[in-house]
């Protein structure tokens, strides 16, 4: 199984081949990039092949190779690439999507003038978050999750021309920097505790204290925090929608905000060591499903009610991590990626067609983008969790585990937030499909971009009857959802579409927002202005850093540089004082003192000029005095 | 005889040079490139027949002053070579960057091989009194870079270099001496010293005298005052060495001098070390993101790097010394290609003013894509060379005896390196372009020449870490050992 290594190899072969090329050439090179990642997909579907029928031995890891790229003291860091069922399954959804997304950025961004390097980051994208998701340790794991970092902040910031792109792009780095410090920070303790990183050793039977078990899993969850965007570090995914829409369908919907989600799959059994990081990752994911949910409940920007609901469903996941529920946090990842990304690439239609994203200008597009409308329609219905599609049966699975772990309070948020996500739903889809037409020469998307989202709109309606055989694939344990349970969820399902069919669906639309608003008074502005979060972070955190900053340059060019300047020119009047007595003497003593004095009020006088020599001269005789003081002191 | 050659080959080539009359400019420049370039291939020649694992190597060792003990004794070993390679690298590229430099070419491209002399020396000395003969003739050329082609300010830059170093190397003076009069010292070689068991009290003395000389120079707060002014002030060659090699030497100091001379020094110190690394690493970033030069921008990130070889130095583990020498040679190599192209920038918009220039994407794609390149590099993105020292000082400062604390508030620095070097990516190479930039030519080939080959060493270091620490690592747990940080 040799070839696995060129699954992320040929993405990362086009960018550099890419790159460097000139602009115009570039552009005209687009087919390298869609070329090597269908050549990975294909490379992945024998690799997930493999370890199907080496699961059906019993084996659960496939392949495994790694070499030593560093050696430093006591670590030996590897480069791995890794073969068992979450990884073979992972490289399937990254490779589908990122294939999809490539091929519909054919349509979509075909009169972009920068295409050529989009389509190289891209590509870097990919080949990333594929080592990312290959890797055999934590460190090599760390190393792609920066480089997507690097990927997100060039896409986001793609149209840098404007400033909103710069901004988000800059606000995104940053905030997912903030986690991968504290990500870091638990390598750090990682390595001082266990001295590897590789899974191997950190996940197989080592026991782990619990101290540094907690340690190091709230670290880590910290930096899933600000990678998967969980309240509080969410901030930056909405204003990351400032970039091309298929690279958020990628990005910042199906793939890179799920590698926190990964992560601390993969670090599950630390978690798990630990018994209070599992608290805690549940209720982060609680807080964002609900709180994310409810703020995609009063987005006028279709992608950014998309943008919410990602970091919602996102949520989610980690809600059923947090009890310990792999197969079914796991299984909404591989769900969710791609309906999210088929809604996201439907969006960009939609965008395209009424050359708006702000719903309230849209209307009426059924009739005239059946596909998208179809297709979307499937997606949307997936998000709410209607059954037979997939998004129902993860959902569902994560409820029962819910349930099944006793976490009453944590299933009736879930709950709750299942409500909230209809809701939403219908108010997008009603919104925009329904209602009066008001954009003019309405068309639908190029047959390049349609055809993705037909796929993904296919896979999304099958992949929920593989349920039991996923949870049977990477946990060794899948039943069918319960018909209580089933009923229960599709029940509130519905209950939130009628709702918002109720509010969005039969009356007209700028009236409501005003009647909604003033129904709901305070809170609603809390809603619209995003739990004043990022007006927290500028007020408490940005503003005062750039403040510290200048004020610290103040105290640099002021007092530390100061006392040097300074003691320079107390060393000058000295100078000054030696030379006036100097002169005083010499005129006071005619014929007394001599030559000497003369030589030395010179030598003093020369100081002044600042000649360099002189200045080597009078350190050499400093120079004695200390010598003699510290051989004294020393000895 | 290869060390001798690579040390004072740059000597012969100075002294030719600077004999050449004034209208046989481009002859001068021709054959500085020429000296220098022979000069790489011997480090090269060094690096390739290098043995990683055999400790110091090349020895050349002959009686010098033979009344006083004073040997002229050089070596080499993984950390030696790695430092020697820099600085013949940046040296050549530095003239090759410069070829365009008007006043006086010759004193000019004679001075830089001045200095590589100095900068080769130190690195190679093993005897105390070579080492510091080398470390002082470096002050000289550099002042007289900054002072005569330097900008508005740069009599009073070049002097306060001059002295502020002078004031440090007065206490490594006093440091040497003192070692040589003590009774279990009598000797300025430095692996005999390394040997002769000083007593704690008094290496605590010394340690103190040779903390001032080395630490003026890396340079860690609250000492580093010299290092904007003269940044700002000196030509971009002098720049990229003075940035690129001549920190170093501070650092180095510590690493080769103060460390095995005076182990128990070291641990009593540690803690000190310890928190000047980590004030040095988020001052230096919060100092940067205030700038609005380009160039002191760039000059207050080194003392943010450099304290993050400090850390790792002050962590005393194998991890942590091998991070501390991946950091400088990185930090040599990125910062290299950061003062050359913010010179270049310079040279076709006059200007370095972070507000005056914006959107270099759009009109000279290629400088700009290798200023972002940089900058990502510089900010420590995983996959280019910044990462591997950075991480791997922290991991060994982790490992080691020093408040974690430390490590913590090192691990923020990271952060704030993004948040200085976005910021300044963001408003020059992105957005529309300025007035400033209207108009202007993209990198000639000749500077391309200059930075292509840093890049792909940024590349290779940073994807292939084992490239630089398979000459670093067994040194440093040599070093290591002997400190008892394991």
């Amino acid at each position: 199984m040799g070839y696995v290594v060129l699954i992320p190899l040929l993405p990362a072969i086009a960018f550099a081949a890419l790159a460097p090329l000139p602009r115009s050439v570039r552009n005209r090179a687009l087919g390298v990039a869609v070329a090597a990642v269908a050549t990975s997909l294909a490379l992945s579907v024998a690799a997930f092949l493999a370890v199907t029928t080496e699961a059906g031995h019993g084996a659960d890891v496939a392949y495994h190779a790694s070499v030593v790229f560093a050696h430093a003291g006591s670590a030996e860091l590897g480069f791995g690439l890794l073969v068992d069922p979450v990884s073979a399954v992972m490289l399937l959804v990254v490779t589908v999507v990122g294939l999809g997304v490539q091929v519909y950025s054919l349509g979509y961004m075909h009169r972009d003038e920068r295409r050529g390097w989009y389509f190289a980051v891209l590509s870097l994208f990919t080949a990333a978050m594929l080592t990312l998701v290959l890797a055999d340790n934590f460190l090599q794991l760390y190393l792609a999750w920066e480089i997507m970092g690097l990927c997100s902040y060039l896409l986001i910031g793609f149209w840098h021309e404007q400033e909103a792109p710069r901004r988000a792009s800059i606000k995104a780095f940053l905030t997912t920097r903030v986690g991968d410090a504290g990500f870091a920070v638990g390598l750090l303790i990682m390595y001082a505790t266990t001295g590897s990183f590789a899974y191997d050793t950190v996940l197989g039977g080592l026991a782990w204290a619990p101290g540094a078990a907690t340690a190091v899993a709230l670290l880590f969850l910290f930096g899933a925090m600000g990678k998967s965007a969980q309240f509080p570090l969410h901030v930056w995914l909405p204003d990351a929608m400032a970039g091309p829409t298929p690279a958020s369908a990628l990005i910042h919907a199906a793939t890179m905000v799920a590698a926190g989600v990964y992560l601390v799959a993969r670090a599950l059994p630390i978690f798990e060591a630990s018994g209070v990081a599992l608290t805690v990752t549940l209720v982060v994911g609680s807080v964002t499903a609900l709180l994310g949910g409810l703020l995609a409940a009063v987005q006028h920007d279709i992608k950014k009610v998309l943008a919410y609901s990602t970091i919602s469903q996102l949520g989610y996941m980690f809600m059923a991590l947090g009890v310990g529920g792999f197969a079914a946090g796991m299984f909404h990842l591989v769900t969710h990626a791609f309906f999210k990304s088929l809604l996201f690439l439907g969006a960009g239609v939609i965008i395209h067609a009424a050359h708006t994203q702000d719903m309230r200008e849209m209307g009426g597009l059924a009739r005239h983008l059946p596909v998208t409308t179809g297709t979307f329609t499937i997606g949307a219905l997936a998000l709410a969790g209607i059954a037979p599609l997939s998004g129902f049966f993860s959902k569902d699975e994560i409820l029962t585990v819910l349930l099944h772990e006793h976490q009453y309070v944590a299933f009736g948020v879930a709950i709750a937030a299942a409500f909230v996500t209809a809701l939403y739903v219908a108010r997008l889809w009603f919104r925009v499909f329904t209602g009066p037409v008001q954009s003019e020469g309405l068309r639908e998307g190029h047959a390049e971009m349609l055809a993705p989202m037909v796929v993904l709109a296919a896979i999304t309606v099958a992949l929920g009857f593989a349920s039991p055989a996923f949870g049977e694939f990477v946990a060794h344990h899948g039943e069918w959802p319960a018909p209580l349970m089933a009923l229960t969820s599709t029940g509130v399902a519905v209950g939130g579409l009628l709702l918002g069919w109720f509010i969005f669906g039969r009356r007209s639309r700028v009236l409501n927002t005003r009647v909604i608003k003033q129904r709901t008074g305070p809170l609603y502005d809390v809603l619209v202005q995003k739990y004043y979060l990022d007006l927290t972070y500028d007020y408490f955190i940005v503003q005062p850093y750039a403040r510290l900053a200048s004020g610290l340059w103040r105290f640099d060019a002021g007092v530390i540089d100061g006392v040097v300047n300074g003691a320079g020119a107390l060393w000058r009047q000295v100078a000054r004082l030696g030379a006036l007595v100097d002169a005083r003497a010499i005129d006071g003593v005619v014929n007394g003192v001599g030559t000497a004095v003369r030589s030395a009020g010179d030598r003093v006088r020369r100081i002044q000029v600042g000649r360099v020599q002189v200045y080597q001269g009078l350190m050499a005789g400093a120079l004695l005095l200390l010598m003699t003081w510290v051989i004294v002191k020393g000895a | 005889m290869l060390l001798s050659a690579i040390v004072f080959l740059p000597l012969i080539g100075a002294a030719v040079v600077a004999m050449l009359p004034a209208s046989r400019a481009n002859g001068a420049r021709w054959l500085a490139a020429l000296v220098a370039a022979a000069d790489l291939v011997l480090a090269t020649v060094l690096v390739v027949r290098f043995d990683v694992g055999a400790g110091f190597q090349f020895v050349e060792m002959a009686e010098w002053v033979g009344q006083v003990g004073i040997g002229y004794h050089l070596g080499a070993d993984g950390i030696s070579v790695s430092m020697v390679f820099l600085s013949a690298l940046l040296t050549f590229l530095a003239i090759v960057a410069s070829w365009r430099i008007e006043k006086r070419p010759g004193a000019f491209f004679a001075l830089l091989l001045l200095l590589e002399v100095g900068m080769n020396g130190v690195f190679l000395a093993l005897d105390f009194v070579l080492f510091y003969v080398f470390w002082e003739l470096v002050l000289v050329p550099m002042y007289f870079l900054i002072g005569t082609w330097g900008g508005p300010r740069r009599e009073y830059a070049a002097l306060k270099f001059f002295l502020y170093t002078l004031f440090g190397s007065v206490f490594m003076l006093v440091g040497i001496v003192a070692l040589y009069l003590h009774p279990a010292g009598g000797t300025f070689d430095l692996l005999v010293l390394a040997e002769a068991g000083l007593p704690a009290s008094f290496q605590w003395w010394v340690f103190a005298a040779f903390f001032l000389g080395f630490a003026v120079k890396v340079p860690v707060f609250p000492l580093h005052t010299w290092l904007p002014d003269a940044h700002v002030e000196a030509p971009t060659a002098a720049s990229v060495l003075l940035a690129g090699v001549l920190l170093k030497m501070g650092t180095y100091g510590f690493i080769r001098i103060a460390m095995p001379i005076l182990p128990d020094a070291f641990a009593a110190w540690q803690p000190a070390l310890a928190a000047l690394a980590a004030i040095s690493i988020v001052y230096g970033a919060a100092l940067a993101f205030a700038q609005t030069d380009l160039k002191k921008l760039v000059a207050y990130s080194s003392v943010s790097h450099m304290g993050f070889a400090m850390l790792g130095i002050a962590a005393g583990t194998a991890e942590g010394i091998a991070g501390s020498v991946a950091v400088m040679f990185s930090h040599g190599v990125v910062t290299g290609m950061l003062f050359l192209l913010v010179g270049m920038v310079y040279e076709r918009t006059h200007t370095r003013m972070i507000a005056d220039v914006s959107g270099l994407s759009a009109r000279v794609p290629v400088a700009a894509g290798l200023l972002a390149f940089a900058s990502f590099a510089s900010l420590g993105l995983p996959g280019l060379s910044g990462f591997v020292g950075e991480f791997l000082s922290l991991l060994g400062a982790w490992g080691s005896t020093m408040w974690p604390g430390w490590v913590v508030i090192a691990a923020v620095g990271v952060l704030l390196a993004a948040a200085y070097m976005l910021w300044m990516v963001q408003r020059v190479v992105l957005g529309v372009p300025s007035t400033a930039v209207e108009g202007i030519d993209d990198l000639s080939g000749r500077e391309l020449f200059a930075l292509v080959p840093l890049a792909v060493l940024t590349l290779v270091v940073g994807v292939w870490w084992d490239s630089l620490l398979r000459f670093v690592d067994p040194a440093a747990r040599a070093l290591a050992a002997v400190v008892g940080g394991g």
